[in-house]
């Protein structure tokens, strides 16, 4: 899962970050409207957590910029809990929003809740077989046992769970799994793809030569 | 309750004046009536006396009986060589009459008096000297119960002084129970009562009076209803006001009372109840916005503590990281202290608590050194500082006054563009010191400019730059307010922005 955050603030920028990245997202930030919006529209991810106040372009503006070419789910961070701002948030095509101060567990069930929306599930588990993946507490169960997987594995099964029964090419992959500053060494995919199907079986993963991966 | 309602109270005044002036009105009319009533009932009374005079004596001379006394004819010297008068059928006079004089009821006499004739008049003569002896009495004529008045002795000449009888001619009748009764003393020495009963006309007074209570009492009651009505009415935006207050005073306070009848003096009262409210409103919502920015502004340090020292806890970490939470942790909390510290500032300006250490200084040296202080962020941005500082001395507070010049020079640094110019100028022009800071930077837009001052506004919405909370212009008006001066701000857009101070020198 790939993350955009536009928020000016330095340390809270950092600590989001850095905090999302522990939590096995692919993280990338943008300090200022301008550069949040040319990242929101040249990347297709998963969730974009967006200030409203902003140097340059505002939050609201970026929103109703983006929405004209993508539907990426957006959290909205606002430091006005007024009615009248939240509304005009959801109206301009926020998904949800948050007021500061916000504790950083209910970015993580916000940001869980809106992806899972974006991807038409009701709950936050996906049994394929024997294999449950729990996206809220963020495991991996074979045969009602943990699996042991790291950040990036469970990043992996999760992509796949979530767009099961679709062929997901390796670009998409790494779009969503790895964020800018990451190199996108070609084996580094493979290497994780080969260690989740010694966890969870060879035929967990399907490879679609030429086009990519599929869970069944 | 009743006592505290002004309703009540006016209609208390009301209608107690209402009473008096009715009762006023009734008992004059009564009064009148019943002189009316008994001025009639004494005319015939007379005339009865002066018929009956006029039967004992013979025509008067030159005047009726009752009427002007002659004053020639004494008591006493009553004509000898008149007959006694004939008395009444049954009812012949006590004693002898020695010397008195005769009376005969003539018929035409008779008419005027018995219990026949309407008013059942009646009479007595007798003389007023000695025995009081009786000369005549009808014979309708009462038997007064003993211990009534004296009417014998009524009019004693002897306790009237000088013995004058003629001024008791034509005496205030008198009331006795239901009679009414006139004696008259003739010159020569008789008296004739002459009296009738006014039951019918006490009954008809009766009735008058109970008539008068009647219609004082209905209107009365219809000045009481009116009264209501009007004091109700003239009271109405009265009520409205303290209905209106009321809800204002529970927190509405967009609430205005209806000022349609705004010519009166309650009308006046809500329009200037009305502006009050205005401003009260204005200054609730300046309050709220003030609280609402401040919360605000407070918002996003707290979250960066928040997120910093959960995202941190989350796990173990090395000395480093821990270093970096508490050092991000230590500069959210240093802008809070910053924000914290100007918005007292601002509130004590607000409260007029801030105390100014006014002393006589010089103002342009003061602006040297703000200048020399900003200089190396000047430097750093590759600006240039043009100064152009008349001598001028002047009174104030001079920490605070470079407080507003070292904020104008540094915005005028910071929104400057690179390589650009601050131009300050400072001039005195009669009693004022005039201080010009310039700068070539982008400007504000002209939307924007009217709300520079305002607390928390900031043009480009930046966050960047701990304290710069759009609190810095706001502190600068306060200082300079405070002073007696006054701040304005001039921009053209990608030209540069011009503030302009006011001072009044105050030496």
């Amino acid at each position: 899962m790939r993350i955009l955050i536009v928020e000016d603030e330095p340390d809270l920028l950092a600590s989001l970050a850095q905090a999302l990245r522990e939590e096995g997202y692919a993280v990338d930030t943008a300090d200022n409207g301008d550069d949040g919006l040319f990242n929101a529209e040249g990347t297709d991810y998963d969730a974009i957590v967006l200030d409203v106040m902003l140097p340059g372009l505002d939050g609201w503006e970026i929103l109703k910029r983006l929405r004209k070419t993508k539907k990426t789910p957006v959290l909205m961070l606002t430091a006005r809990d007024q009615t009248r701002d939240r509304v005009k948030g959801l109206d301009t095509g926020a998904d949800d929003y948050v007021v500061k101060p916000f504790d950083l567990e209910e970015v993580f069930a916000r940001l869980r809740a809106i992806i899972r929306r974006s991807t038409n599930k009701t709950t936050n588990i996906v049994e394929i077989g024997e294999v449950k993946v729990d996206t809220a507490a963020r495991n991996v169960l074979l045969k009602d046992k943990l699996v042991d997987l790291t950040a990036r594995e469970y990043s992996l099964v999760e992509f796949l769970a979530l767009h099961r029964g679709e062929v997901v090419s390796r670009t998409q992959l790494y779009e969503h799994l790895f964020d800018e500053n990451e190199s996108s060494m070609s084996n580094l995919l493979d290497v994780h793809v080969s260690n989740v199907r010694k966890k969870l079986g060879a035929e967990f993963i399907v490879t679609r030569r030429g086009h990519g991966y599929c869970i069944e | 309750m009743i006592s505290k309602s002004i309703k009540w109270r006016l209609q208390l005044w009301y209608g107690l004046i209402l009473v008096a002036v009715l009762v006023g009105f009734g008992v004059t009319s009564y009064q009148l009536e019943r002189n009316r009533q008994f001025r009639r009932v004494d005319e015939e009374m007379h005339r009865r006396v002066g018929a009956l005079a006029q039967q004992l004596h013979g025509p008067p001379h030159g005047r009726q009986a009752g009427r002007q006394p002659d004053p020639n004819r004494l008591p006493g010297r009553m004509p000898e060589d008149r007959p006694p008068p004939e008395f009444g059928d049954d009812n012949p006079p006590p004693g002898g009459g020695r010397g008195a004089p005769k009376f005969e009821l003539t018929p035409q006499l008779a008419v005027l008096f018995g219990t026949n004739v309407p008013g059942n008049f009646y009479f007595r003569i007798h003389l007023v000297e000695g025995d009081h002896r009786e000369i005549a009495r009808s014979d309708n004529y009462p038997d007064r119960p003993a211990g009534g008045p004296d009417l014998d002795n009524f009019f004693d000449p002897q306790k009237q002084g000088d013995g004058h009888a003629g001024k008791f001619n034509n005496p205030p009748p008198l009331n006795f129970e239901k009679d009414r009764v006139v004696e008259d003393v003739l010159p020569s020495g008789e008296v004739i009562e002459v009296g009738c009963s006014i039951a019918p006309e006490l009954r008809e007074l009766d009735l008058t009076a109970l008539k008068l209570a009647g219609i004082g009492a209905v209107i009365l009651l219809l000045g009481f209803a009116g009264g209501w009505v009007f004091v109700g009415r003239a009271l109405q935006p009265v009520t409205e006001i303290s209905a209106t207050a009321a809800k204002i005073s529970a927190g509405d306070l967009s609430q205005r009372i209806n000022t349609s009848e705004a010519e009166s003096e309650l009308g006046q009262l809500a329009a200037v109840l009305n502006s009050t409210f205005a401003r009260l409103e204005t200054a609730f919502a300046q309050q709220k916005q003030f609280a609402s920015d401040a919360a605000h502004e407070l918002r996003t340090p707290v979250t960066v503590i928040l997120t910093q020292t959960q995202m941190t806890l989350s796990r173990e970490r090395d000395a480093a990281s821990y270093k970096q939470t508490v050092e991000a942790c230590q500069r959210a909390a240093q802008r809070m202290r910053k924000l914290i510290e100007t918005l007292l500032e601002l509130a004590r300006f607000d409260a007029g608590q801030e105390v100014l250490k006014r002393l006589n200084f010089d103002l342009a040296k003061t602006v040297a050194d703000c200048v020399d202080m900003v200089q190396p962020l000047a430097d750093e941005r590759h600006i240039q500082i043009e100064s152009d500082l008349k001598p001028l001395e002047m009174n104030g507070d001079s920490e605070r006054l470079a407080q507003v010049v070292t904020n104008l020079l540094t915005n005028a640094i910071q929104y400057n563009q690179p390589n650009g110019q601050v131009r300050i100028k400072l001039a005195g022009q009669g009693g004022l010191a005039v201080l010009e800071v310039a700068d070539t930077g982008k400007g504000i837009a002209s939307e924007d400019l009217p709300y520079v001052f305002e607390r928390f506004y900031r043009a480009d919405k930046s966050r960047t730059g701990a304290g710069n909370a759009g609190l810095g212009l706001s502190i600068c008006k306060a200082i300079v307010e405070a002073h007696g001066g006054t701040m304005e701000v001039s921009s053209v857009e990608k030209s540069g922005t011009t503030f302009i101070v006011r001072l009044p020198l105050g030496v």
